[in-house]
């Protein structure tokens, strides 16, 4: 690894740096704060360092305060980071006959920035690809868990009200939501979550509406599958 | 359950189902030498990911109304103003970070300091 491959890296995760410190701040500062748990440090660190997901990261502040069921929680993970399998699914050629601690490596820290990033792939001519995406993936995992560690060491001694601040997370999904909807193939997809999702909360109590939601989900795409199919791809084209 | 023993539970079980998630592709398709996965499992795969998103921000505007009637909120003024700048912010700027945090920024104020 030579300077030069550092200073490509480097210089292309700069936004993610600006990005991930702040967003990990304001998870590790909510999860200090509205957790209801004690050595949040360690815990920020943990999970931080295990999932680097940033939606889950805020979402799981709920979890740990209230203990919800752990079904309901693998569930939303699995809405959740399904998006990253989609990631994998366009990498697969790309990491084609890499070794397998490096492929796992790639894998495990393959969140929305990092996949950017890789796909961009700017690294200097000459240099090895490889070597400059391991050398991303490994400053984003970085930036994410100091931020996100800092957050909870901040949030016990913060001298203000910080009553709102979970609205961080819903603003999350939407903007991942509203540069989803930029493509014309999401808009049907999405508009069928939201309208499964206000069914199943009017049939079901909030604690219980992910499952039925997902099930109106698939079986809408499954059912209409002649007809979304062909549209989706066609706008996709 | 003991509050530390769920939270042992909590870091598995969520690092557990992401990291699957995102190997998912590689361990089923990627014995296969150029492998495509199967039509459907790429159909499903482009319609769950926006679906999903989309549920996920129904629950969470569901939740800040879970055990309050709608005048105790304000009808919900709070939550559909800081909404709609986060939106509009990011089809005008692009910018994840000043859309969420000029959202949340507003909303922190709306609920501490004008509709209390």
């Amino acid at each position: 690894m030579t300077g030069r491959l550092w200073k490509a890296a480097f210089l292309s995760s700069l936004p993610v740096l600006m990005g991930y410190t702040t967003m990990g701040m304001a998870a590790g500062i909510l999860l200090a704060r509205n957790g209801g748990i004690s050595c949040a440090p360690l815990w920020g660190l943990l999970t931080s360092s295990t999932s680097i997901s940033g939606a889950l990261q805020f979402i799981l502040v709920d979890w740990a305060r209230n203990q919800t069921a752990l079904m309901t929680v693998a569930l939303l993970t699995f809405c959740l980071n399904i998006r990253y399998a989609m990631y994998g699914l366009s990498l697969l050629e790309r990491f084609h006959g890499i070794g397998f601690w490096k492929k796992l490596y790639l894998i495990c820290t393959l969140t929305d920035e990092t996949y950017a990033l890789e796909v961009e792939n700017k690294y200097p001519a000459g240099e090895s690809s490889l070597s400059y995406c391991l050398l991303v993936a490994a400053l984003d995992h970085l930036y994410w868990v100091v931020g996100v560690t800092a957050g909870t060491l901040i949030g016990g001694v913060l001298p203000f009200s910080t009553k709102g601040i979970d609205f961080a997370m819903t603003a999350l999904f939407l903007v991942i939501l509203t540069d989803q909807c930029r493509e014309k193939s999401n808009r049907v997809p999405a508009a069928i979550g939201v309208a499964s999702a206000v069914i199943a909360r009017l049939l079901f109590p909030i604690d219980k509406m992910i499952i039925p939601t997902m099930c109106l989900m698939l079986a809408t795409f499954l059912v209409c599958r002649r007809k979304l199919e062909p549209l989706t791809e066609e706008i996709a084209k | 359950m003991s509050k530390l023993l769920y939270l042992m539970y909590l870091v598995l079980v969520t690092a557990g189902v992401t990291f699957l998630l995102r190997a998912f592709p590689f361990l089923a398709f990627g014995h296969t030498k150029n492998g495509r996965p199967p039509r459907i499992v790429s159909y499903l795969g482009r319609m769950v990911s926006p679906a999903a998103i989309a549920m996920l921000v129904v629950y969470c505007y569901c939740s800040y109304f879970q055990g309050h009637t709608l005048p105790e909120m304000n009808y919900g003024i709070a939550e559909l103003a800081a909404g709609i700048v986060v939106v509009l912010l990011q089809l005008w700027r692009r910018n994840p970070l000043i859309s969420i945090l000029a959202g949340t920024a507003l909303y922190m104020l709306l609920v501490q300091k004008v509709l209390c």
